[in-house]
């Protein structure tokens, strides 16, 4: 159970989904991965993308801005 | 309870809009555009006089400019800003986003991360720049106003936004990721 961090402070759309897909490919199930955004369409398409994978999804909002998107690896 | 925590406040304020309800908007809102002033939005257009203005300011001889020698094309760079309603509206939507996104503490201003990321913009401005000139507008005058127009140029444009935006895709992966 393995905790990923994916910088992606400053990338706008569709950048975080592109790079979130890639990085949650090498992941092992039950692998957690915190996307760090800040571009607001970012914590509307990576979330949706991973729910519709069927992975565990929750955003939280730790700043001005500034958002922690959390997908646990769940196939 | 705090302001927060209302949910009113998180459905308008907070969270983004569903798709539906921003169609709708935008619909309306083009309608009574259409009405007011006679013409449907566009953005790309207004651009230009900006681009047409500054050169002009900076002592850029627009008189030798074969596009500007048409009169219809040098109005909307002598109307002055607060005259033009294109400009006037392109300076709402700037204002009004910046006042969204700041009611729902979002506002930020994001830092650069790498020179590849100015690299992409500059190379990413300068091809829509030339390329709204080409097609004779963007995503708005060229598809969403064509569109509701009832124009078949509209349907044309959408579907080449689709084939550049499948090679951009492409080549943003290859490049920037």
């Amino acid at each position: 159970m393995a905790e990923y961090r994916l910088d992606c402070f400053g990338e706008a759309c569709p950048v975080p989904l592109l790079k979130a897909q890639k990085k949650l490919a090498d992941l092992k199930v039950g692998d957690l991965l915190i996307v760090e955004v800040d571009h607001s369409c970012a914590i509307k398409n990576v979330p949706e993308w991973a729910r519709k994978e069927g992975h565990n999804v929750e955003i939280e909002e730790i700043g001005d801005g500034e958002w922690e998107i959390y997908i646990q690896k769940t196939k | 309870m705090k302001l927060e925590e209302n949910k009113y406040f998180k459905t308008v304020v907070k969270d983004a809009w569903p798709y539906t309800v921003g169609a709708i908007l935008l619909a309306l809102f083009n309608i009574t555009l259409l009405i007011v002033r006679g013409s449907p939005w566009g953005i790309s257009g207004v651009l230009l006089y900006w681009g047409a203005k500054i050169y002009k300011a900076l002592g850029g001889p627009l008189q030798n400019w074969a596009f500007y020698s048409n009169p219809a094309n040098l109005k909307g760079v002598e109307t002055p800003f607060f005259s033009h309603a294109g400009s006037l509206m392109i300076l709402g939507i700037i204002i009004g986003a910046f006042f969204a996104s700041l009611a729902a503490s979002q506002f930020k201003i994001r830092k650069i991360k790498t020179y590849r990321q100015v690299i992409a913009a500059v190379l990413g401005g300068l091809l829509m720049g030339y390329a709204t000139r080409v097609a004779l507008g963007c995503n708005i005058g060229g598809f969403f106003s064509a569109v509701a127009s009832f124009s078949l140029h509209g349907w044309v444009f959408g579907v080449f936004v689709m084939v550049g935006a499948w090679i951009g895709s492409k080549l943003l992966v290859k490049f920037f990721m």
